[in-house]
């Protein structure tokens, strides 16, 4: 695999930390050729994937690690999201809002929505989150 | 028209406008700073929310769903004192999750401060 064609970043679950993972795998979905529109989808998954990982998984912590790797895989970018935090998978992922001024869940919709495939598999010390979208 | 202070960079300028507050928002909102613009648009409504709370978005290319969150929380706030919460100039990337979050129909969206303030 050409190296241009995969990112890592090794960061931690502090909310300060969203803006740069979401630009580096915006950029990096750009340098794949996808256009505005799916760049800024797979942006906003990939910021909300890690908010409810600091909010859910880490209990708000924000020294715990979260390790993202991005690659092309075909024709599609494929992300995944590794953290060591609780190891539970949301019971199920909702495709709209019963209620939209309901709090809650939004971030999961989006995954839902703008993805073409969302896989949570629990790992013994924590959950690895699998992304992906066509390019 | 008097200017109020928010005492935040996300909401730099905002002013009184008859039973209007109208407000400028700017800057990518995410989980990191969305709790600074709740703190900012709360201020906003004391003593009392105003009739007509607009926010000019045209400044805020990214919002994710905290920031969407924020904004429900006002909205609720505006309707409990009966009064309406305007989004003037929105960009692409927070229309489409207003949409995806099913709420561009139920917040106020307007172009342009003006058509906010000049709604019934």
């Amino acid at each position: 695999m050409d190296a241009n064609e995969r990112i890592e970043i090794k960061t931690t679950s502090d909310p300060a930390n969203l803006a740069g993972a979401r630009h580096q795998v915006e950029t990096f979905c750009h340098e794949l050729g996808m256009s505005d529109g799916p760049c800024a989808e797979v942006g906003l998954c990939v910021n909300e994937a890690m908010a409810n990982i600091h909010r859910h998984a880490y209990g708000g912590a924000v020294d715990k690690p979260i390790h993202l790797t991005a690659r092309r895989v075909e024709g599609s970018i494929e992300i995944q999201i590794r953290d060591w935090g609780n190891g539970e998978a949301p019971t199920e992922l909702p495709e709209w809002k019963s209620d939209p001024l309901k709090p809650g869940g939004l971030g999961l919709i989006c995954l839902n929505q703008l993805l073409d495939r969302v896989e949570f598999a629990a790992q013994s010390d924590g959950m690895l989150l699998t992304l992906a979208k066509r390019i | 028209m008097s200017e109020l202070k928010t005492g935040t960079d996300l909401v730099p300028l905002a002013r009184k406008e008859e039973n209007a507050i109208v407000a400028q928002v700017q800057g990518e909102i995410d989980l990191h700073n969305s709790p600074e613009l709740r703190s900012a648009l709360l201020q906003l409504l004391l003593p009392a929310p105003p009739k007509k709370l607009i926010l000019n978005v045209s400044g805020v290319p990214y919002m994710d769903s905290s920031a969407i969150a924020v904004l429900v929380e006002a909205l609720q706030k505006m309707r409990k004192a009966g009064g309406k919460l305007y989004l003037t100039g929105l960009q692409p990337r927070v229309r489409g999750l207003l949409e995806i979050a099913r709420l561009d129909t139920i917040f106020v969206l307007k172009s342009t401060e003006d058509e906010a303030l000049k709604a019934p």
